[in-house]
């Protein structure tokens, strides 16, 4: 079973996500800003298969998220899709740059997120 | 003189306030306005906390009732799973909404705000199907009675759930109201009316009889550049018909952002316009599109121009950079009696360094004090203005 977390501060998203992401494949997590991702990350140790992220949140954004996980120091990667409804050119670039896997624009279609992630989790095995 | 009939108990007050000095009497009319004035204060905001108070406390017993029937009914609806059935003519099951108090008005908007929040969130199939149980619950007719409200701001609550809703509206509705005088109004019918409108989504740009001012210029434009699927006409239309200047003007910006080359023409007639500031733009547009074929014209005209068209024109000849003019912007950058027209100069010249190279070099050994720091302003890559 794959271990997802899922950083967003809209309440209904993670809703959404629980439903298109069957429980029986997927194990999801859900925190609702970057500060709270940040203790859930060091306390299971970065331990996640893949972190599917929002970039404008209080506390801490998206961009301060992919820093972290995605720092050179780090052992493991862990593969990151951005959610978010900001999607001009600039922030998907600054996205990638900082090293997120995809990039999904809100509002998203369902079928393309459990096609993204089942694609994603395959690479990364 | 009025005779006010006192109680008996507020007979020493009265006769204190009539016997006491004016400059006293006075005081105490603004004491107790004042203090009234902050009862009431405090008492609007009771009021005001404690609706607020009861309407949160009715949301958070009917969202999760909400979110958990549209996720049951339309999220993990099996027809979504069927690829023969046609998402538009799917009958959802409607009975478990009967029991949300849907016969209360504020229960039907917290449901629709409900439903385009999740929109705002999935498209595709779920997003049809969230649509579908929109209008099967009838939540359009009170959009639409929201609609043909006199206060504005239920109209704009109106256009917002239509736009949402990719509900389209008929243009006798939504088309005055893009000439609207409150500016909220207005915004909101032309970002709907760009958005819904599926054969002419500018078709508004043929009645607005206000000029735009900037702000709403800033708004449309943000508006046009980032709304998906719509069809972008050739502005060349506006650039060669409207009477309304703004549109003219606003029309040669969105001509740049999508370098709609064939509009060219129509620019270069409007080279010939009376209004100055208008000409200007038209010069910036052409300067912006990079047409080589339109610098001899520019140059041509130079000369009878303002100020501010000049400046252009040189700003334009720097953007072409075809180096064919080089000469010409030497003469400016050293004859020209105004600072800025010799900034401007300096800069094209830069810009068509490629060209000229040796004129450049030249101009920095023989040029004197001021010339050669304008010069090396203009060289300085970081400077940008």
């Amino acid at each position: 079973m794959s271990k997802i977390l899922l950083v967003e501060d809209d309440e209904i998203m993670p809703k959404i996500v629980a439903r298109i992401l069957p429980p029986s494949e997927y194990e999801l997590d859900h925190v609702s800003n970057g500060k709270e991702a940040f203790e859930k990350l060091e306390a299971t140790n970065y331990d996640y298969d893949l972190i599917i992220t929002d970039i404008m949140m209080p506390y801490a954004n998206g961009f301060e998220i992919l820093s972290r996980v995605k720092s050179p120091d780090r052992e493991k990667t862990i593969p990151v899709i951005i959610v978010s409804n900001a999607g001009n050119e600039d922030m998907i670039m600054e996205g990638f740059k900082l090293g997120a896997d995809d990039f999904l624009k809100k509002p998203i279609i369902p079928a393309e997120l459990l096609i993204r992630v089942k694609r994603l989790l395959m690479k990364n095995k | 003189m009025l005779d006010i009939q006192v109680p008996d108990f507020l007979e020493p007050v009265v006769n204190t306030f009539r016997y006491a000095p004016l400059a006293i009497q006075v005081a105490m009319v603004f004491i107790i306005i004042a203090s009234l004035g902050t009862l009431l204060a405090y008492y609007s905001i009771l009021r005001s906390r404690y609706r607020g108070y009861q309407r949160d406390k009715k949301l958070a017993f009917l969202h999760p009732k909400i979110d958990n029937l549209i996720i049951e009914e339309v999220l993990t609806n099996p027809t979504l799973l069927k690829d023969d059935v046609p998402v538009a003519h799917v009958q959802l099951n409607l009975e478990p909404f009967q029991e949300l108090p849907l016969h209360k008005k504020w229960a039907r908007e917290v449901l629709t705000e409900r439903i385009i929040h999740f929109r705002r969130n999935v498209r595709g199939n779920m997003g049809e199907l969230l649509r579908n149980l929109y209008l099967q619950l009838e939540l359009d007719k009170d959009t639409m009675k929201k609609m043909r409200s006199g206060h504005w701001e239920k109209k704009v609550q109106a256009l917002v759930e239509f736009t949402s809703m990719d509900m389209s509206i008929a243009d006798v509705t939504i088309l005055p109201l893009t000439n609207s005088r409150n500016r909220e109004l207005r915004a909101a019918a032309r970002h709907a009316y760009i958005k819904l409108s599926k054969n002419e989504p500018f078709k508004f740009f043929d009645v607005v009889t206000e000029p735009l001012l900037m702000w709403d210029q800033v708004e449309l434009f943000r508006i046009i550049t980032t709304t998906q699927n719509i069809a972008i006409p050739n502005f060349a239309r506006w650039i060669t018909y409207s009477a309304n200047k703004s549109v003219v003007s606003f029309c040669l910006k969105l001509v740049v952002h999508y370098n709609q080359l064939p509009a060219v023409p129509a620019i270069v007639k409007l080279l010939e316009t009376k209004d100055h500031y208008l000409r200007a733009d038209a010069i910036n547009c052409l300067g912006k599109l990079r047409v080589p074929d339109a610098e001899d014209k520019l140059i041509v005209m130079y000369s009878s121009q303002p100020l501010h068209c000049q400046i252009e024109i040189l700003k334009a000849v720097g953007r072409i950079s075809s180096g064919r003019h080089v000469d010409f912007l030497k003469q400016e950058f050293l004859h020209s009696t105004d600072f800025d027209l010799r900034k401007n100069a300096a800069k094209s010249l830069v810009k068509n360094e490629w060209t000229a190279k040796q004129v450049l070099e030249e101009l920095l050994a023989t040029a004197n004090a001021e010339n050669l720091r304008i010069l090396k302003h203009c060289m300085n890559p970081l400077i940008k203005y």
